[in-house]
């Protein structure tokens, strides 16, 4: 048994990474130029193929081993980093359900890896194509596989990075980049609460391990327990599009089809309700969160039956079809179905992803007509309006998030250059002389034109125009300054150019020069020097 | 006044030295390696000043940049990792009189800043290789001085050596943004960064000076320290080995943080920042977004030197820390210039990076210090391929943009890749910094922590939406649509940087095994 482990750990650990190698490669191809243009689609589906292949047949391997010796369990293979007491490791926890899982995501990927090459060809984009479908397998497999939560997080983040990649495929179209972002943004709010529960893995149970996890998380205050299950499903309902979050699958149909339909409807949106699953002894402590999660699911089968009620492309229509059904997963857990959201899971994708790519050719093949308002919105007219608006989900978050954070930074933005600008720093660049050259350069101005018009006298060196013009006291040091400067220069008027001589001269021009340009410099920042006196006086 | 508590107080922190940590061991190399470091580029500078020959200046620059790379790697290499206190310290009189001697060493904490460094000064020789025509052999002596100063910075372990340091930047930098800077407005922001950061000096100056004269009182009372009685302290381990009072360390405290905050740079003092990045050129905004001197500074002098104060005075850190990721974050969603818009993500980004200083635990302080190196390859990296942008279209402006993926996929690719990595996404150094600061954050100051979050959303929000802007959608200008790809030197360059990002990301170790005796250290220094 252990030895079967030993060597069963050797080469788990590339069921994941081989598919994100594979991604690395095509990358590495295409910034040498080995692989570019239609002549290097061959050398990209190998390695895209290959890798998931090799991938596939390991999970095959490891199925086996599980089948004929036993489930693997909790396996570590090292550690990635530590800081203290803070230690992640490179684990992976193979029980009965993530081999389950992990065979299902390699079989779904591996096929559609396949179908894109002939789907794909002389696309502009083949090898990016590529390397994003790999990076997501291996992110995929990654989050089923994993023994940590910062190891699943790891997976969950890269699947987020290749879902804004596929959707900005077709980067030149602005809408397209544009639902990528959005896309991108709300998972990233998802996030936020993954990153809040491992802080709480790590602090309230001194652990990132699943399987420790799990284990202790019935010793939790059922406050503590409350918050770690509510931030895991905060992220999950994020990535499973869920209400509120549920807008952003629509958005993500831009993708190339179909492959990215399977993407999303049968591998991503699932994500969720396996991190949800797999939560069950921790949620099974928190009731309150059971209900809403019952409660979210029920919301969103209620949001994508309407909406899809109205919509006449068969994209949209199956994209909505598989929200509801998620939501029905979400709602079974709620429940506590734990095992009936498993099955729901694994059947759904695979039916998804037979249903997802057959669409096309369906299109093709049938001819139908747009389908007629139905009666149930035909009654209720409101209705209608809703589910053609989408119950206004998106306008909300724009109403609610996007605009007034966008008009806090305009204003900000205001506060930055109006007051704390102005507070620390120097004033406003157009109205005064920034530096000598600037000057410099107005002085040679003013004497070429003062000797061009010969009727007027050529200002001096120290005439009293020029002199106001260049030594402006600004502020207390400023003014203080410019005192002291007035003084030297009429002492250098009266005393020494009346009995000095004509290299003395020159030096104390030279050195009034660099006075008033040090004054210069220093009679600016007025508000910096009186902020430090302030802070002196604060503190002796 | 201040002279009164320095007497009254003193008593009070008494403390056996061998309570503290650090310790110190002289160099494990026979000869002055960290001397020879500083020495190679000014030396450089003397041969370009010899050669008349313009296009040599670049090669010397180059050489000499590389042979600082290689010296520093040769002090990573012997560097003992199980010993948390200094190394390689060598020690020569410098002025008597005040009993100001030359010391330098490094340990944990900022041995890694000597590569990083000489690879960022490395990569803006190379960006600049034919980017700089008028007075080439000037810039690139004036670069190599900028390098002395900072690796200076980083080795010295005397107050006023740092300062001489600290203040000999200044002057390189002065000249480089006047002339060669590409914004019109260049000497306005040249003259507003020296001020700024004169200004940031005086406190610093004053702080450190404090801090000797409070050791010269200490010994003419009651010499417990072996010093001879009355001497002036500048060395930084004997500062180290004997704790201020504490109204003292309050003073010395909120002046170090003064001064380190116009650098850093921390809230309401960053206005030069986005200055420099729009006037200056793309190495300096390089150099400023890459090595984050002040959060250095903070790091090795502020919470060190006043340990109890910032103990008392973490709230204010924290808080600090978290208006700026707050307030760099959302004035970045409003920029539609893409070097403005970098420049306040670096606001922000400073601003975690003082939220992991202010937890005091091992974790933020190593995730601080691992953001800190991030910044070299990740602002200093985005800073020079913003160079080659800018040098191909003339602007960074959003509108005068669209569509560059069009034409140059590989700048726009490796311009995404940095992105995610300041983003902070698993499988670049980012994630490795961030978790870390995020997770210890979260236990001591919880609501800056979810704060913080919230900063990390926008963050993907201000990043995604500007590079949607000027990276994606339609080619609409006609210097993006006959603009060139990355040329091969270009993108050897960049690679270079996303290599390390990489490899830095997937086994972050190699860093925090390098950082971690010391880091511990600091932290037990704050503890006893």
């Amino acid at each position: 048994m252990n030895e079967a482990n030993s060597v069963l750990q050797a080469f788990v650990w590339l069921i994941p990474f081989l598919p994100m190698l594979g991604a690395l490669a095509i990358g590495i191809g295409f910034i040498s130029g080995k692989n570019r243009g239609e002549s290097g689609e061959n050398q990209t589906t190998l390695i895209a193929n290959g890798t998931a292949l090799l991938s596939l047949l390991i999970v095959f391997a490891v199925d086996l081993h599980a089948i004929v010796i036993g489930v693997p369990g909790q396996l570590e293979l090292a550690q990635w980093f530590s800081s203290g007491d803070y230690q992640v490791n490179l684990s992976f926890n193979l029980d009965t359900f993530a081999l389950v899982m992990m065979t299902l995501v390699a079989v779904i990927s591996v096929l559609m890896i396949r179908f894109s090459v002939n789907y794909m060809h002389r696309e502009a984009g083949y090898q990016r194509f590529f390397m994003i479908m790999s990076l997501f397998m291996g992110a995929m497999l990654l989050i089923v596989m994993s023994g940590n939560v910062v190891l699943t997080f790891t997976g969950w983040e890269l699947a987020g990075v290749s879902s804004y990649l596929l959707i900005a495929y077709v980067y030149d179209r602005p809408v397209a980049v544009k639902n990528a972002t959005r896309v991108f943004v709300t998972n990233r709010i998802g996030d936020a609460g993954f990153i809040i529960a491992i802080f709480l893995s790590f602090h309230l149970l001194k652990t990132l391990e699943w399987t420790e996890i799990f284990a202790g998380s019935s010793s939790l205050t059922p406050l503590g327990n409350n918050i770690l299950a509510a931030s895991f499903v905060l992220a999950a309902i994020a990535k499973s599009a869920q209400v509120p979050f549920a807008p952003w699958i629509s958005r993500a149909l831009e993708g190339p089809t179909p492959s990215s339909a399977i993407f999303y409807g049968s591998l991503m949106v699932h994500a969720g309700v396996y991190l949800i699953i797999r939560l069950q002894p921790v949620l099974e402590n928190s009731p309150i969160i059971m209900s809403t999660l019952a409660f979210i699911g029920l919301l969103t089968v209620l949001y994508s039956f309407f909406s899809n009620l109205v919509q006449t492309d068969v994209k949209s229509n199956l994209i909505f079809s598989t929200t509801s059904q998620v939501g029905l997963m979400f709602f079974s857990c709620g429940m506590g179905w734990f095992e009936l959201a498993s099955w729901h899971l694994v059947l759904h994708a695979l039916w998804r992803a037979y249903q997802f790519l057959h669409a096309p050719a369906l299109m093709h093949l049938m001819d139908r007509k747009t389908r007629p308002v139905h009666p149930l919105l035909k009654r209720q007219g409101w209705l209608y309006t809703a589910s053609l608006q989408r119950f206004w989900l998106d306008p909300m978050a724009d109403w609610l998030l996007v605009r007034p954070i966008k008009s806090i930074a305009h204003d900000t933005e205001r506060f930055d250059e109006k007051v704390i600008n102005r507070l620390v720093g120097l004033p406003e660049q157009t109205t005064a002389i920034t530096s000598i050259a600037d000057w410099e350069m107005q002085k040679s101005i003013s004497q070429t034109a003062g000797l061009l018009s010969k009727d007027q006298p050529v200002k001096g060196w120290h005439s009293e125009a020029e002199k106001q013009e260049v030594s402006r006291g600004h502020g207390f040091a400023g003014k203080l300054l410019e005192g002291l400067a007035d003084m030297l220069f009429w002492f250098e008027e009266h005393l020494v150019l009346k009995s000095g001589g004509e290299g003395l001269l020159k030096l104390l021009n030279l050195i009034g020069h660099y006075l008033l340009q040090i004054e210069e410099l220093l009679s600016q920042p007025r508000y910096l020097m009186l902020l430090i006196l302030a802070t002196f006086v604060v503190i002796i | 006044m201040i002279a009164e508590t320095i007497v009254s107080e003193w008593t009070i922190s008494e403390r056996t030295t061998s309570e503290i940590m650090i310790a110190s061991t002289d160099s494990t190399i026979g000869f002055p390696i960290l001397s020879i470091l500083l020495i190679v580029l000014p030396f450089a500078c003397a041969i370009i000043l010899l050669t008349s020959d313009q296009l040599k200046a670049r090669w010397i620059a180059l050489i000499a940049a590389t042979i600082s790379l290689l010296i520093s790697l040769i002090v990573v290499f012997s560097f003992d990792q199980t010993n948390p206190g200094f190394q390689f310290i060598e020690r020569l009189p410098w002025i008597p009189s005040l009993n100001i001697d030359y010391i330098v060493g490094i340990d944990g904490i900022s041995i890694l800043f000597l590569p990083l460094t000489s690879l960022l000064f490395i990569g803006i020789i190379l960006s600049s290789w034919n980017s700089i025509r008028s007075m080439p052999r000037l810039f690139f002596i004036l670069l190599l001085l900028l390098e002395t100063a900072t690796l200076g910075i980083f080795v010295s372990l005397n107050t006023i050596l740092f300062f001489f340091f600290w203040e000999l930047t200044l002057i390189p930098i002065y000249f480089l943004i006047i002339y060669w800077g590409i914004g019109a407005n260049r000497r306005y922001a040249a003259v507003k960064y020296t001020m700024v950061m004169m200004a940031g000096g005086v406190p610093l100056l004053f702080g450190f000076i404090l801090a000797a004269f409070n050791h010269a009182g200490l010994n003419h009372t009651g010499s417990h320290t072996g010093e001879p009685a009355g001497e002036l302290v500048f060395d930084y381990i004997t500062l180290l080995n004997n704790p201020l009072p504490a109204e003292l360390q309050t003073t010395i405290f909120f002046l170090l943080l003064l001064g380190f905050a116009f650098k850093a740079p921390i809230f309401p003092l960053h206005t030069w920042l986005p200055a420099i990045a729009m006037e200056g050129p793309a190495s300096i905004a390089a150099i400023m977004t890459g090595l984050k001197l002040g959060a250095y500074g903070l790091i090795r002098f502020t919470v060190p030197l006043a340990p109890d104060a910032a103990q008392n005075y973490h709230w204010l850190l924290a808080g600090l820390g978290i208006t700026g990721v707050l307030y760099g974050a959302v004035l970045a969603v409003s920029q539609t210039n893409l070097r403005k818009m970098l420049a306040f993500s670096s606001v922000s980004h400073v601003g975690l990076v003082i939220l992991g200083i202010a937890s005091f635990s091992t974790q933020g302080l190593q995730g601080a210090l691992f953001q800190l190196f991030n910044f070299t390859l990740v602002a200093g990296g985005i800073f020079i391929l913003l160079g080659f942008l800018h040098h191909r279209t003339g602007s960074t402006e959003v509108v005068s943009l669209g569509g560059v993926a069009k034409t140059m996929p590989l700048l726009a690719s490796f311009f995404f890749i940095f992105g995610l990595a300041g983003l902070g996404v698993p499988g670049t150094n980012g994630f490795i910094a961030e978790n870390l600061i995020l997770v210890s954050v979260l236990e001591t100051h919880t609501g800056a922590g979810i704060a913080a979050l919230v900063g990390i959303v926008l963050a993907a929000a201000y990043f995604l939406t500007i590079y949607q802007r000027a990276f994606l959608g339609p080619v609409k200008n006609d210097v993006v649509s006959t603009a060139m790809d990355l040329r091969t030197r270009e993108l050897l360059l960049t690679t270079g940087f996303c290599v390390l990002i990489i490899i830095f990301g997937i086994f972050p170790n190699i860093i925090l095994d390098i950082t971690r005796g010391a880091s511990e250290g600091w932290i037990n220094l704050l503890k006893s």
